[in-house]
């Protein structure tokens, strides 16, 4: 039996491709499966962008027709960098962060991406808020590996955080900061768009079957391969990312992780992770990691960072106002973890039901 | 040059060195229609494809910007732009009917080459001002025929050289301009990429038409629509248009039935003994699009987000005033090693602070300004003639695999 895949242009006998806390499972037997069901055969593509790797996973008949469709795909990941990065001076984000002390108008796209953030933040009492950019510099984590910020920096970065310190005006689809120094930073939810935009950009190039990811950060996955129901994938287990918490089956769904072994700094003996709580103006403790399931990944990019800043409990109530959602929580509990499902379609033979857990 | 004055600059088109565009002298006295401030500006799209799209999204950056039309001959795009405009724009399948509307006070023309002219033409006629999208036209007469309707119409166009909004760029010019790495004598212009530029294609009738790029019918290649803003480029730098041109290009990666090279090699030659030379692949990457300007005292490295000096070593005449007055860093003047190239850092140019910005925006963002300040572009028909010229003899000299003297082809 060939149990051969295409890797791009290698082949390799299996993908066992490590997506950070989430991880792409493909069984040989599903990879030889894909050539029975030839013409399409398994490419994959991987490219850097976002401060990540995005990768792209697809069922294509040949290598020219999937170079193609990687080509859609990654020219589309580049327009919404190009358009959302605050790395770049020319970024759309750039000039609104620059130029917002008095009313900036901005393009329908970018205006309706903005408007979503704040429905969550609303939605979330402030948990996931796109005014944290002060607070990333504040503690280091824009260009740096993290700081410990004095007082008057934080107090600083305080005052220049804050939703409702910002005005979106749909009618003139404007944005006015009230506040003078507001830095909007769409961290916690463009990469999932990103991922929401290739996912329509393949299906209008007629793609069928593709699983495209932004590093550890979320999922997305566009029908299933051929013969299947999903596409496996595996979510690991913070404190041991060898281990599987739990494996689940993607669909035109998405998965989206926060952790926070993704960009931390330890000082003190204390962890201090990348992903601030807006409301006190620290990084969250105590949550080790959340993923949330939804059926597009700008929701659950925003959902898993604010289920991580809100906790379990909080959150439950969150996630029952939006229809096709689910959650698993790794929380520390005094250095033990707890493992919290909500409507969680967790697989068997997962590390979850070796541990005990609680369903909200 | 401060930013008020770099803007003001940019939007009443005195920037930059000489126009050089042969034949375009007698500019005509224009009918006064000029949109007031506080108007909203209105747009018709005439090709609402990738490139049409991204336009689309830079004009709605522009306070009292609303398109109200939008034409296109595939069908999926309306879906793709209204989706841009966040509304039910009316979609036109003709551009006739679509200047036939009302409410259009300009067309963004961003179709295939080929179609350019009859597009650009027909909106001027129809008095509405243009954006249109590079190179001007697919033939000489194609960019003639531009630059006659632009004057008979009195309307403003612009042309789609966006890094002519560059404050970078403007920065690079006006030192050069001024002798800062002396006599500039070659520009070598590199576009490189690594992709076979063939789009996806959801049924095989719509070939040619999603992959126009790849056709003579339709477009001027690699030539075209990447080293039109090179060649425009090195027009600006030089402050004139190619005497002459030689070049080669082969289909020698991507044999998939395509009609336009998938690399080129252009050498232009200028008057007074000076040299652009162009490179497009599409196998490599490395270089990327950058642009580089070499002088008797210095070269300039300029790419679509910065440009950086670099010095050659001084000479015993070289006044050492010159390094107090511009504050150069001794890092960006060089010693070569047994003629190995420099690799160390140079003098990255500093522009006005809050110009940075995006050449796509300010471009777009200049042209409605003209619209209301009834000023001309600064990229202007003259300028998109300029290089919309010399691309259709460059590829005419790849054709026909012989030199080209601009002189037998520009005169009128």
């Amino acid at each position: 039996m060939n149990e051969h895949i295409f890797f791009g242009t290698y082949q390799l006998s299996r993908i066992t491709r490590l997506i950070a806390a989430a991880v792409l499972c493909i069984p040989a037997s599903l990879s030889s499966l894909a050539l029975a069901a030839a013409p399409n055969q398994l490419f994959y593509e991987s490219r850097p962008a976002m401060g990540t790797s995005f990768e792209v996973y697809l069922y294509a008949p040949n290598r020219e027709r999937a170079s193609q469709l990687f080509e859609a795909a990654f020219d589309e990941i580049e327009r919404v960098e190009a358009a959302l990065s605050n790395y770049r001076f020319s970024s759309e984000l750039s000039r609104i962060n620059a130029s917002a002390n008095a009313p900036v108008v901005t393009d329908p796209e970018v205006f309706a991406l903005l408007e979503r953030a704040f429905v969550y933040s609303r939605e979330s009492d402030g948990a996931f808020d796109v005014t944290v950019g002060q607070l990333m510099k504040a503690w280091g984590f824009f260009r740096g590996a993290g700081h410990y910020p004095s007082g008057e920096e934080l107090d600083r970065a305080r005052d220049q955080t804050g939703w409702q310190r910002v005005r979106l005006e749909k009618r003139t689809r404007s944005v006015l900061f009230l506040v003078p120094g507001i830095e909007l930073d769409l961290g916690g939810i463009g990469k999932g768009y990103a991922l929401d935009c290739v996912a329509r950009v393949l299906r209008e190039a007629g793609a069928t079957a593709a699983l495209i990811s932004s590093g550890s950060s979320s999922i997305y996955a566009i029908g299933a391969p051929p013969g299947k129901t999903g596409w496996p994938v595996r979510v690991s287990d913070p404190l041991d990312r060898t281990r599987t918490l739990s494996t689940i089956l993607l669909k035109d769904q998405s998965l989206s992780t926060s952790g926070n072994y993704e960009k931390f700094f330890q000082l003190n003996g204390r962890t201090y992770c990348h992903i601030m709580d807006p409301r006190t103006g620290r990084p969250v403790e105590g949550t080790l990691q959340t993923s949330v399931i939804a059926s597009e990944a700008t929701d659950s990019d925003a959902l898993s960072t604010a289920a991580f800043v809100m906790g379990p409990e909080r959150s439950a109530r969150l996630l029952d106002n939006i229809a096709g959602t689910a959650a698993i929580f790794v929380t520390d509990r005094n250095g033990m973890e707890r493992i919290v499902q909500i409507r969680w379609p967790n697989q068997a033979g997962s590390a979850a039901q070796m541990i005990k857990t609680e369903s909200k | 040059m401060n930013r008020r004055s770099f803007v003001k600059a940019i939007s009443a088109g005195t920037l930059g060195t000489a126009i050089f565009a042969r034949g375009a002298e007698n500019v005509s006295i224009r009918e006064k229609h000029p949109v007031a401030p506080s108007d909203q500006v209105r747009l018709g799209i005439i090709g609402a494809g990738s490139r049409g799209q991204e336009l689309m999204r830079y004009f709605l950056r522009v306070p009292g910007v609303r398109i109200t039309g939008l034409c296109d001959v595939y069908e999926p795009r309306f879906a793709a732009a209204r989706k841009i405009t966040g509304e039910e724009t009316p979609i036109y399948r003709d551009h006739r009917r679509l200047l036939e509307a009302r409410d259009l006070d300009a067309i963004v023309a961003a179709t295939p080459l080929s179609l350019h002219a009859e597009h650009i033409v027909s909106s001027l006629q129809s008095g509405r001002h243009v954006y249109g999208e590079k190179s001007l036209g697919l033939t000489l007469e194609h960019c003639n025929k531009i630059v006659a309707a632009v004057r008979q119409s009195g309307k403003h166009f612009q042309v789609g050289h966006q890094y002519r909004y560059a404050p970078w760029f403007h920065e690079v010019i006006q030192r050069v301009g001024k002798g800062e790495i002396g006599r500039v004598t070659h520009i070598y212009g590199y576009w490189h990429r690594n992709g076979s530029w063939r789009r996806s294609v959801p049924d095989p009738k719509f070939e040619r038409l999603i992959n126009w790029r790849l056709y003579k019918e339709y477009s001027g290649g690699l030539t075209a629509e990447l080293g039109s803003h090179q060649i425009d480029f090195a027009n600006w730098v030089f402050g004139a248009i190619p005497e002459s041109v030689t070049g080669s290009g082969g289909i020698d990666t991507y044999q998939d039935g395509r009609e336009t090279n998938d690399n080129v090699q252009i050498i232009f030659r200028y008057p007074g003994g000076r040299t652009f030379t162009f490179s497009s692949l599409t196998d490599n990457a490395k270089v990327g699009a950058e642009a580089w300007i070499y002088g008797k005292d210095g070269s300039v490295e300029v790419t679509m987000a910065d440009a950086i000096f670099y010095y050659e070593p001084k000479r015993a005449s070289s006044p050492v005033s010159e390094v107090t007055e511009r504050g150069v860093p001794t890092g960006a003047t060089y010693s070569t090693k047994g003629e190995m190239p420099y690799r160390g850092p140079g003098s990255r140019v500093k522009v006005p602070e809050g110009t940075e910005g995006n050449p796509n925006l300010s471009a777009c963002k200049s042209f409605i300004e003209s619209l209301r300040n009834d000023a001309r572009p600064f990229a202007d028909e003259r300028v998109g003639w300029g290089s919309g010229v010399s691309v259709y003899l460059a590829n005419k000299a790849i054709e026909e695999g012989r030199r080209i003297m601009f002189a037998d082809h520009l005169k009128r």
